[in-house]
């Protein structure tokens, strides 16, 4: 009788008790599923083997006046990014990328209305303007500083050299280049302390 | 099983003696680093956005790129790791060394390198490492290399305050305000046998460019000579000496003021700056390239 009655009084507090414990080990792990498709064998790779070479869309890049600065960032195989600076701060970051690796980028401008110099556009989030050329080059502002605004995003997206990159596209894939290549050299370093990005 | 970028992210502390020692940094440094943790908080941080389908879509595509080998992300986290546990089993050696000297293990000196030249090694082949993991993470920015170099120049946040720790840590604390000068003697005076004893550069040498030991050491030499001017300026700007540099780190490490070259060995042991804030680092460029690449 004894037991019974401890035990009818334990339980509401076991029951809570293993709910809690189970809640937390089964947690959903948000990040579990991309992880599993991205590792083991048979992964797809990250960057897709045509996609065009980081350093070809350099050119295609706006060039710093005034006292905007332009400072090459990344350049990967399929992307090249760079800081858009003033004063060591940065306002904004500017990228092309090669679509062919990822599809879903290509496929949010099937439906865009907008249009800039002639290009489908879309806003992304609260701090991106992006535009498709040639259905596979995707060109973007990503606003770093709130005094960077929308029009400031889509004035700096027209600098781009976008007719010389819409004929990207049709000229022969120029020959693969290997990942890029650690200097021989020693380069001449000149840090220049600049305020967090 | 490759290491999941989103939970190293997740687990770097948030206090801790590196955290505390990176902190000190800050009056030579003011403002450029908060102890950014948390996968999903640097996405937010870094790109603004807080609609959580955006945030998740970045930390995917991030997460995609960190895990494909070939990106060269998966190399330069080992480079961080690698080059802070190494520098520890330096610090240890360095310990050894200094007991070796203080009593009668008078024969342990025999066998471990002497503090400066060993500290020289390990300053000048972290200073490597910046520049390789930098290529491995940003690939090799623009179209000349005044690009490249206007690029690495544009250090802030915590690539910075990773520079100002190698400065003051392993540079004006165990060796003095005019360390470059020691340090670059030293480098130009040796061997490759010297480099090859080296635990820090056993850890990464099959990361420096070069065919083999000799041909390493002339990059190690070369990088550090190009940097050293950098370095100079920095300390004499920031007005970086001993006395101020160890003035921040007696308040969490007592007794340290009287015995600075078993504080560099403490330091190398205890403070993983390296490896914490090039996780910051490689995160952030992550999620700013996976966020341009959506």
């Amino acid at each position: 009788m004894f037991l019974t009655r401890w035990l009818r009084r334990l339980a509401p507090l076991l029951v809570c008790l293993v709910l809690l414990v189970t809640a937390c080990s089964t947690a959903p792990d948000k990040y579990e599923q991309v992880q599993k498709d991205t590792t083991g064998f048979g992964k797809p790779a990250a960057v897709a083997k045509q996609a065009e070479k980081g350093g070809t869309f350099n050119q295609f890049f706006p060039k710093g006046e005034g006292d905007y600065e332009l400072i090459p960032s990344q350049e990967k195989k399929g992307f090249a990014q760079y800081k858009l600076n003033q004063d060591g701060t940065t306002l904004a970051m500017l990228s092309i990328n090669d679509t062919l690796s990822l599809p879903a980028a290509a496929a949010k401008y099937d439906n865009a209305t907008d249009k800039i110099a002639g290009y489908p556009s879309v806003k992304q989030g609260t701090t991106t303007l992006a535009l498709l050329v040639n259905g596979r080059y995707q060109v973007k502002v990503l606003s770093r500083d709130q005094s960077f605004t929308e029009a400031d995003r889509s004035a700096w997206l027209e600098k781009f050299d976008l007719a010389g990159l819409a004929e990207l596209e049709g000229v022969p894939a120029p020959q693969a280049k290997k990942a890029p290549r650690l200097p021989k050299t020693a380069p001449q370093r000149n840090l220049v302390p600049q305020p967090a990005a | 099983m490759s290491k999941k970028i989103y939970e190293l992210v997740d687990d770097l502390p948030k206090k801790g003696l590196t955290v505390m020692a990176l902190n000190s940094l800050d009056k030579f440094v003011p403002g450029q680093w908060d102890n950014l943790v948390g996968f999903d908080n640097t996405i937010k941080t870094v790109t603004g956005e807080t609609d959580p389908t955006m945030v998740q879509a970045i930390g995917e595509r991030a997460i995609t790129l960190f895990n494909d080998k070939k990106e060269g992300y998966q190399r330069a986290l080992w480079l961080y790791q690698t080059v802070d546990s190494a520098s520890g089993m330096l610090g240890t050696a360095a310990l050894a060394n200094r007991i070796g000297q203080d009593s009668f293990l008078g024969f342990l000196q025999n066998i471990s390198p002497k503090p400066e030249k060993a500290q020289t090694i390990d300053l000048s082949i972290k200073l490597v490492t910046e520049v390789v993991a930098f290529c491995h993470i940003n690939g090799i920015p623009g179209d000349s290399l005044g690009d490249f170099l206007k690029s690495l120049g544009a250090y802030g946040s915590e690539s910075l305050m990773r520079m100002a720790a190698l400065v003051t840590f392993d540079g004006v604390i165990p060796l003095g305000a005019d360390f470059s000068s020691k340090v670059l003697t030293s480098i130009k005076g040796m061997g490759a046998s010297d480099l090859e004893k080296n635990p820090t550069f056993k850890g990464v040498k099959k990361e420096i460019p070069g065919d083999d030991s000799e041909s390493k050491l002339a990059f190690i030499t070369e990088s550090f000579e190009s940097t050293r001017g950098w370095m100079d300026k920095f300390v004499a700007d920031k007005g970086i000496t001993q006395s101020s540099a160890v003035d921040g780190l007696s308040g969490f490490i007592e007794g340290s003021k009287s015995k600075l070259d078993y504080l560099g060995a403490f330091l190398d042991i205890s403070v993983k700056y390296y490896e914490h804030t090039g996780i910051q680092t490689l995160s952030r460029r992550l999620i700013e390239r996976a966020v341009a690449e959506l």
